[in-house]
């Protein structure tokens, strides 16, 4: 490659330890802002994972119940249209839903290698736009079995509890969902079997719920009273973490289900301080930047006679601008790759606890891309810097 | 391809104001209309100072700071881009300025090939013969810089001539020559014009090479 004499006038003034000093600089730079992509995206992908229907943008409300006040029915449980409407007009509330509750009778029952299991239970139901995604078979018409979605600390509870105790087989997520369920409505003098099925499981959704046009056919046909007011609401939030939710329930009693909001706290914490730490790496980026375009100037300056020579014997800007396109390609692929090396080496490394307790990581895709387009636009920067230094030293009138 | 190269009241801008004075008043050149064609042999005469080598700059259009226009066939030099001025130089412009601008680092050869291979016009054999006819065939393979003034513009020249040309441009191409290096170097430049139909435009403020001129102009 050094035959060529044109490349050997150029290579003149390369400095080493400037190439090196930069390499290093964006290295750790990069690398800060790729790792700190990863490690987001796969603890997010774990808090993503524990709910697949409702996203963490939800909280699930209800009134705080005090000992006695509840078993003496001083303080209510329901929610008013008042408190729903001043809810409403909280900033930080996107749209309110209203839990519908089963007004009669419900007993269900499963039958397992022989066992007939009998339980009484409720049912409740949110509207359909609250899922994100929404289960398979969601909706029901008369004469279908009904699906059914269940918090999963009830199948937990079973497992590790009923089950165990009673001598009774442990049954997962998908065994589960194979099970036919018998469900028993009566009420208003009526009774009927209907079958149903489970779909899915929540961990958000601590209840039992079931498409809200069964629970209008159900209420319908088997209440005797007429419809009560919710006593647990679903709110679709702004930010999860904002302080003001906090606040709002502190001073209206009101409590949020399986404390999603410290979840959501946590998860505006770990977004705070991821963007600080990409900030950080990109910052590092950003002058190891300068630092190579500093270095390019500082060596085309010296080499300004001799490109300006050679572009008087009729050689073009490219052409004699084409090794250090070389060298800022090789170099800059060199940072990206043992940027991407280094990101994966560490997220090898948080992935076994992670996947510990139970969850999938994410793909590296997205830390990869973010690299690629980090290192092009730097590159595409430094031969915009290159040409226009380059074109400037041409001789002409 | 050139055909035709013109200067139109061209002055470099240091002689702005001077217009009347000598030796602008006596130019045959500055703030004339001056026309090169092909197969023409020109010498430009001139003292010391009066702008020789800014001629030679501004026609091979490295320098602008003139007033006037300086034309190939018909168009403004100043409105060419970048890219028409590598094609000239690599086709039709050949040019050896006055302090010659080899590589010193470089070796004779190295510093030949740094124009051949742009242009891919001359084989390696002619350059050899070529350096054996100027008397520099031992040199090939030392760095320029260990080269006397002498040896640097024999090389020089060579280099001038691994191109197609239309127009040669030698700034004082044998300054620094004797007598019989003098018609060595002139009979080979005459022969590669003469070949490729050219003209020449020469430099001289004495030691003048000797090509047959057609014409001869003072500065």
């Amino acid at each position: 490659m050094m035959k060529n004499p044109v490349w050997r006038l150029l290579r003149h003034n390369i400095s080493a330890a400037q190439l090196a000093g930069y390499a290093l600089a964006n290295l750790v730079g990069l690398t800060i802002v790729i790792t700190a992509i990863q490690f987001y995206r796969d603890i997010t992908a774990v808090w993503n994972a524990e709910d697949s229907f409702i996203s963490r943008d939800y909280l699930i409300l209800s009134h705080h119940v005090s000992g006695l006040g509840s078993v003496l029915g001083t303080s209510k449980t329901e929610f008013d249209d008042e408190e729903i409407a001043d809810l409403e007009a909280q900033p930080w509330v996107r749209r309110v839903g209203r839990f519908t509750s089963s007004n009669f009778n419900v007993s269900a029952s499963v039958n397992m290698g022989g066992n007939a299991l009998n339980t009484a239970l409720f049912l409740e139901s949110i509207p359909s736009e609250f899922f994100d995604v929404e289960p398979d078979g969601w909706h029901w018409q008369p004469g279908q079995p009904v699906p059914v979605i269940i918090s999963k600390e009830y199948l937990t509870l079973y497992n590790f509890g009923f089950a165990s105790s009673r001598g009774l087989p442990q049954i997962s997520e998908s065994m589960i969902s194979m099970v036919p369920l018998q469900l028993s409505l009566s009420g208003a003098g009526r009774q009927q079997w209907v079958k149903a099925r489970i779909v899915g499981f929540s961990s958000r959704l601590n209840t039992i719920a079931v498409p809200e046009e069964f629970l209008k056919w159900a209420n319908a046909e088997f209440s005797e009273e007429p419809a009560r007011a919710p006593s647990r609401l679903i709110v679709e939030v702004n930010t999860p973490g904002d302080p003001a939710i906090r606040q709002y329930l502190e001073s209206n009693s009101l409590e949020s289900a399986g404390d999603k909001v410290d979840n959501g706290r946590a998860a505006y914490f770990l977004s705070v301080t991821t963007a600080v730490v990409i900030a950080v790496g990109a910052i590092i980026s950003i002058l190891a930047f300068f630092i190579l375009l500093l270095s390019i100037y500082l060596l085309l300056q010296k080499n300004r006679e001799k490109l300006r020579d050679l572009m008087m014997q009729g050689y073009a800007p490219a052409s004699v601008a084409r090794l250090y396109y070389i060298i800022v390609v090789a170099v800059n692929a060199a940072v990206l790759c043992a940027s991407v090396i280094v990101m994966l080496i560490g997220s090898h490394l948080w992935k076994e606890p992670l996947q510990s307790i139970g969850a999938d990581t994410g793909s590296p895709a997205v830390a990869i891309l973010t690299a690629v387009i980090i290192m092009s636009v730097i590159t595409a920067g430094n031969f915009l810097a290159i040409s226009i230094n380059v074109r400037r030293t041409f001789p002409r009138p | 391809m050139i055909s035709e190269i013109t200067l139109e009241h061209t002055l470099p801008l240091v002689f702005s104001g001077m217009e009347g004075e000598e030796p602008l008043r006596s130019s045959q050149v500055w703030l004339n209309q001056v026309r090169f064609t092909l197969r023409g042999y020109y010498l430009i005469e001139a003292e010391s100072g009066t702008g020789k080598s800014s001629l030679c700059s501004f026609i091979y259009g490295n320098r602008g700071d003139y007033s006037g226009r300086i034309l190939f066939d018909g168009k403004d030099i100043s409105t060419f881009s970048i890219e028409r001025w590598c094609e000239l130089r690599q086709k039709s412009l050949a040019y050896l300025p006055q302090e010659m601008r080899l590589f010193p680092e470089l070796t004779v050869m190295e510093n030949i090939d740094i124009k051949n291979r742009l242009t891919g016009f001359r084989s390696k054999e002619w350059i050899k013969s070529a350096l054996e006819r100027m008397e520099i065939g031992k040199k090939a393979d030392v760095p320029a810089s260990r080269l006397s003034v002498g040896q640097q513009q024999r090389a020089a020249i060579i280099r001038a001539l691994c191109q197609p040309f239309d127009f040669l441009l030698i700034d004082e191409p044998v300054s620094h020559l004797d007598e019989r290096n003098n018609s060595i170097a002139a009979s080979l430049i005459a022969e590669e014009a003469d070949r490729n139909g050219a003209a020449v435009i020469a430099t001289s403020v004495g030691n003048k090479i000797q090509l047959p001129f057609t014409s001869i102009l003072s500065l």
